[in-house]
């Protein structure tokens, strides 16, 4: 509490400090202000969405072209908050018709849409003011002078670092940084990634657009080719990079260095920016992956040896404030009516193809709850298929999938996952550069109903403690061994409380005594009442796991019942060893 | 009706300028995973290269290739060994590499293009070669501009026998589609990659000098043609050459039309609505295998 009042007296102090600049300083100081304040607010802006997702945009000045052209033709109609309204407003209308059709593609797609953006609005307004307007240009005649643009940016930096502040302590926050680490773990413990890529997207567009609509009257006369200036989009990329995207703060830390250098060196060698500009990015990306912020972490590091508690990065009031901003899941509904006579998980008939090869062919099968099922088959059988259709990672071709009485065959993972299906992956998947509680916490953070702040902490640590990780909680996920980076994944599997979880080859790999520390911990869920299907290899596993066994080959349901009978079926042991031992 | 029939016959050859760009880039991308951002400034030098080899020293761009083509495959496998070996050895995935070769590429962009903007300032340039009027179909077009699709028809048939018959371009179609399986069965994946790389640098330096004999170019029309190649690719779907040559020819229709019949002003409109509806419409391009 102390700490949160001397942070806020300090910033308090600092933007006061700031705003009198304007008051003292000469015209070229404000100008030089000016700059700093807007880059900084354009590279902050742009971090907050592509820091964490590694989605690197380069629509920066499309947006900013946005707000430039708001002031441009609505300036003299609207009053000022209505006016910075609007540019916020057509911002982020654009960025979610951008987003949503270029986000839900993989990273590479939207960089190449963004990089040409801007050029396509620039001719389409081009088009619009020759043939419909009349005139390339525009005059701006609002009242703002070099000071109030100053402040109206001061401003807008102090709102965007509140912002900011609430988004990384917020869900949403803890949403993208799950995205940027391994996009199909977060579909599977309940987020809805187009939704939170959108929401940030669109945010740190209307900042931008805000930035351009404060900035446009400081050129009077504005064009096309002024307001959509692409290398804006570039500088704007190298600077949040040279300081470090992964932080609030890392922007203005590349800011601030890099425009006094673009200042000083437009002024005294104009033809050489360019050349210089591109020896910056390449100097950035060989000695500076994750830019000054990473070089001040890493002496930290050495400096306190050992890592002590990390700072606290869940705030409730984040979350109760932006929370509404992209999801409000639903508490999942409670089965009242005699629990025993509904099936944990029903699929009837289901078929998936890919291509020519019918990987599931016609597989139905009923779970009750608590019940442990095995589902078996050599290689190539199409079990993990099962089970990627059971999560939701891929639709069946035909086929009904009922969970608790429910239909789910064609919901979203995760929506799945929200209503209490969990999985592990045939080939681990944890969050490497998150911690083990951050691991866990992704889990708690995003199901129905979720868990945040302290009550999120804590029961991840005892989520951690009971699959044995007690003493490695706060190392990241990524230093841990094998059979451990299995055991966080199972945590983050149970953290969704599931009704259904589906453990794929979860065995696998294990050295015998891990193997028998992994068979104890299946089966003390097994005792509190878990149903779980697990795909395994490993035959010690299913005859003291399964209550009943399905066994598949090439797509078919071949054989069904107690591990017993099954393994001695005479068409189970040839699809294992073929004709000659059956 | 000759207005259509000129249409037709520009925008086929523009859109084969544009799939032999495509060739070189989905052979860079698609091979050795760089997404090479400098691309197209890598085009406009060699057509600088083809500028003053012919106004300079009188040698015609058919003779200029020659010499451009193996300079420019020479610049690029140096570029790959110097500038983006370090990063291939540094990823610990695909995206990572993704990443940083397009940061590092961006680099490459701005420094290339600084130089020639020192070089030759910002304005203009074209020289007259075989501009001679000749009618195909009813409708005029100059020779050189046949002449150039005709080459780009050729360096794309060679290429293709190279990757379809040869052992090497056997390689580079193994690498292409299962990197690690490629390197299992005993191919250098590192040589081949930088073979790819080059043999891409040599592809944009042949569209370059083509290019250079029917259009204007500038210092900073690179990052045009890096585009429009990039869409063709994706369009195309990564590492497909017929892919490639559909969509640029498509691409090279339908802008020709665009500007011809509606506003030259808008052709990068016509690009973007094109990129947009193909990853609508089918996200792994027309001959696009499914990601992953």
């Amino acid at each position: 509490m102390l700490r949160a009042v001397a942070y806020g007296v300090i910033g308090i102090a600092v933007v006061g400090a700031l705003a009198v600049i304007p008051v003292v300083a000469s015209g070229y100081e404000i100008a030089l202000g000016i700059s700093l304040l807007y880059f900084t607010i354009l590279a902050t802006a742009w971090a907050l969405f592509s820091g964490p997702t590694h989605y690197i945009s380069l629509a920066t000045a499309a947006f900013f072209g946005i707000g430039a052209y708001t002031t441009a033709v609505l300036g003299e109609v609207l009053p000022w908050p209505l006016l910075m309204l609007s540019a916020a407003a057509i911002g982020i209308v654009i960025a979610l018709f951008v987003g949503l059709s270029t986000l839900r593609l993989s990273g590479i797609y939207f960089v190449i849409f963004t990089f040409g953006l801007a050029e396509l609005i620039r001719q389409l307004v081009t088009y619009y003011e020759v043939n419909i307007h009349r005139s390339v240009g525009r005059y701006i005649f609002t009242g703002s002078t070099q000071a109030g643009i100053y402040w109206q940016l001061l401003g807008l930096g102090v709102l965007l670092a509140i912002v900011g502040w609430l988004i990384t302590h917020s869900r949403l926050g803890l949403a993208l940084r799950v995205i940027g680490e391994d996009e199909t773990v977060a579909k599977h413990v309940g987020i809805d990634t187009t939704k939170a890529k959108l929401a940030l997207f669109a945010i740190a567009s209307a900042f931008m657009a805000v930035t351009g609509a404060i900035m446009a009257p400081r050129w009077t006369y504005i064009d096309p080719a002024i307001s959509f200036n692409p290398v804006i989009s570039f500088e704007v990329v190298i600077m949040a990079l040279f300081g470090g995207a992964g932080k609030l703060y890392g922007p203005l830390l590349g800011a601030v260095p890099l425009v006094l250098l673009f200042d000083f060196l437009t002024a005294k060698f104009p033809n050489y920016f360019s050349i210089f500009l591109g020896l910056t990015f390449i100097v950035i990306v060989y000695f500076l992956p994750r830019g000054v912020v990473g070089l001040l972490e890493q002496s930290l590091a050495r400096l306190r040896s050992g890592a002590g508690p990390r700072p606290h990065y869940m705030s409730e009031g984040g979350e109760a404030l932006i929370g509404r901003l992209w999801s409000r899941p639903k508490r999942r509904a409670v089965l009242k009516a005699s629990p025993d006579t509904v099936p944990a998980i029903e699929a009837k008939h289901l078929r998936k193809a890919f291509g020519g090869l019918v990987a599931v062919d016609d597989i139905g099968f009923t779970i009750k709850r608590g019940e442990i099922l095995g589902l078996i088959g050599p290689n190539g059988s199409g079990k993990t298929t099962v089970l990627n259709l059971i999560s939701g990672a891929l639709k069946p071709d035909a086929g009904e999938l009922i969970l608790n009485g429910t239909p789910i065959t064609h919901l979203p993972p995760h929506r799945i996952a929200q209503l209490g299906v969990a999985r592990t992956f045939q080939l681990v998947r944890v969050l490497g550069s998150l911690t083990c509680v951050e691991n866990v916490i992704a889990g708690l953070a995003f199901r129905a109903p979720p868990l945040w702040g302290e009550a999120a902490e804590r029961a991840a640590r005892t989520l951690l403690v009971r699959v044995g990780l007690g003493d490695k909680t706060d190392m990241p996920a990524d230093q841990l061994t094998y059979i451990d980076q299995k055991r966080l994944e199972l945590a983050r599997a149970l953290a969704l409380e599931p009704d259904l979880l589906l453990l794929d080859e979860w065995l696998a790999g294990l050295n015998p005594s891990e193997l028998q520390d992994g068979i104890a911990l299946v089966k003390m869920l097994r005792d509190e009442g878990l149903t779980i299907v697990i795909v395994e290899h490993v035959m010690d596993a299913i005859r003291s796991l399964c209550d009943r066994c399905v066994v598949m080959n090439t797509g078919r349901k071949i054989a069904e019942g107690t591990p017993a009978t099954v393994l001695a079926d005479r068409e189970v042991v040839r699809a294992y060893l073929g004709d000659s031992d059956a | 009706m000759t207005l259509y029939s000129d249409i037709l016959l520009s925008g086929l050859v523009l859109g084969g300028m544009y799939a032999l760009t495509a060739l070189g880039l989905t052979l860079q991308y698609g091979v050795a995973r760089i997404m090479n951002l400098s691309y197209g400034e890598f085009l406009v030098a060699a057509s600088f290269g083809a500028l003053f080899l012919y106004t300079g020293a009188s040698v015609n761009p058919i003779v200029g290739l020659l010499l451009v083509v193996p300079l420019s495959f020479g610049a690029h496998w140096l570029l790959y060994q110097i500038v983006l070996t370090p990063l291939v050895r540094r990823a610990k995935h695909q995206g990572m590499l993704e990443v940083d070769s397009i940061l590092a590429t961006f680099g490459v962009l701005f420094v290339v293009q600084g130089v020639m903007l020192v070089l030759f300032g910002g304005q203009l340039y074209s020289y007259t070669y075989l501009s001679i009027p000749i009618s195909v179909l009813g409708s005029t077009l100059a020779v050189n501009r046949l002449l150039a699709l005709a080459f780009a028809l050729i360096i794309g048939g060679a290429l293709y026998l190279f990757l379809t018959r040869t052992r090497s371009g056997t390689a580079l179609r193994a690498i292409a589609v299962n990197p690690t399986a490629a390197q299992l069965s005993g191919i250098d994946i590192r040589a081949a990659s930088a073979l790819a790389f080059a043999a891409g640098g040599a592809i944009v330096g042949a569209a370059g000098v083509l290019i250079s004999m029917f259009l204007t170019f500038s210092a900073a029309s690179g990052v045009g043609f890096t585009m429009k190649a990039l869409i063709v690719v994706i369009m195309g779907g990564v590492g497909s050459m017929a892919g490639a040559l559909v969509a640029g020819l498509m691409l090279g229709i339908a802008e020709t039309a665009v500007s011809r019949l509606i506003d030259p002003g808008l052709t990068i409109a016509v690009t973007y609505a094109l990129f947009l509806a193909a990853l609508l419409w089918r996200p792994t391009g027309l001959f696009g295998r499914p990601a992953r």
